[in-house]
């Protein structure tokens, strides 16, 4: 098992490993910054806000009451709430994907 | 001296056109749009043209941006959205495309118009819901009815509703506010290096601190132009692969 032959192989097959990992890593698309993060939560809980405010406010028009432009801000930061929950999962999902497997199997591999 | 950091944001009419009473002028934006648009099918085209087994280098560029935006699509809708591949693929390269422009000293940002923006926008959530009630029929409502006691739900379904109503208008404020956020300070830097300028003496060596910024802000805004263009292309993904598979992601 110890020929030269196998041995430039199994060099060779480390590298193409480390060159695959490095293609990888560049292919993943660059992750959002810190300050972009932020942006998105906040656009995410304004435009709530303002459009349930918006709507409560075309429903008081529609049916000429006064307090639904109360319960609609509510509804609107409950919603922010909610949009801003499911982009953190978003974010997450696309952060934590796992790195790639090694190509080839080697045997020191199956030893550990 | 007067700066204007707004000034750059005009929309003037290049050929003034009145339609039926409609202000149909060809303006400065409607001239970047063209140039946006006819850069990316030159590229394409320029891109394709040989089609060699071992691929020239604007090739791989082509094939690059393809598996780039098929990965995106895979990801994030699975195989039933490479039906929506040239739509995604035409929406993120016209967003890419309008924001490199932009960053071009002198060339009107048309990303940076919330018209602009927003009609990319609805034209998103437009297909969403058409998708969503052909494929779903009038089951796609159940997309606003999470898994919750009936009580729960008075109050669940109408947060429901106003969190798909803010989409189209997150999404096109996120893109349009990013660029006009960007472009506004790069002009304001960029006032503050002709003012020190030319008040001479000191302050004219002081005028060096704010060119450094600018370059490292337009580096900035190199990324911001990618990053938003694929924030906004794979919420598309995410979007129609909701109205595809009406899975709720709790």
């Amino acid at each position: 098992m110890n020929d030269p032959e196998h041995r430039d192989l199994e060099k060779l097959g480390h590298k193409l490993d480390e060159v695959r990992r490095r293609e990888q890593a560049r292919a993943t698309p660059a992750a959002p910054t810190t300050l972009g993060i932020a942006f998105r939560f906040t656009t995410e809980m304004v435009t709530a806000l303002v459009v349930g405010g918006a709507l409560g406010w075309f429903l008081d028009w529609v049916f000429g009451v006064h307090f639904l432009v109360v319960v609609f801000f509510i509804l609107g930061a409950a919603a922010g709430i909610r949009n801003t929950m499911r982009a953190a999962t978003e974010l997450n999902a696309e952060m934590g994907k796992a790195p790639p497997a090694p190509a080839i199997k080697d045997e020191d591999d199956e030893e550990r | 001296m007067q700066i204007n950091p707004m000034e750059q944001f005009r929309v003037e009419p290049l050929i003034p056109l009145h339609i039926a009473g409609y202000d149909v002028s060809f303006t400065n934006q409607a001239l970047v749009m063209c140039v946006v648009v006819a850069a990316i099918t030159i590229f394409m085209f320029v891109a394709t043209s040989r089609r060699l087994l071992v691929p020239s280098r604007t090739q791989s560029l082509a094939e690059i941006s393809y598996e780039f935006v098929g990965n995106m699509i895979q990801s994030a809708a699975g195989e039933e959205g490479f039906r929506f591949f040239p739509f995604v693929f035409a929406i993120f390269f016209f967003v890419l495309f309008s924001n490199f422009f932009g960053l071009i000293p002198g060339v009107f940002t048309i990303t940076s118009q919330i018209a602009v923006t927003f009609a990319l926008a609805a034209l998103v959530i437009l297909t969403v819901v058409l998708t969503g009630f052909m494929r779903h029929g009038i089951g796609f409502l159940k997309l606003f009815v999470p898994h919750a006691p009936f009580a729960l739900l008075l109050l669940l379904v109408p947060i429901e509703v106003i969190s798909f109503l803010t989409r189209p208008i997150s999404l096109s404020v996120r893109l349009f506010a990013n660029m006009l956020a960007g472009h506004t300070m790069l002009k304001v830097f960029a006032g503050f290096v002709i003012a020190l300028g030319a008040a001479g003496g000191i302050f004219t060596g002081l005028a060096l601190a704010p060119m450094l910024l600018i370059i490292a802000i337009t580096l900035l805004e190199l990324l911001v132009a990618f990053l938003q263009a694929y924030v906004f292309a794979i919420l598309t993904c995410i979007y129609l692969s909701e109205a595809l598979h009406l899975h709720d992601h709790h």
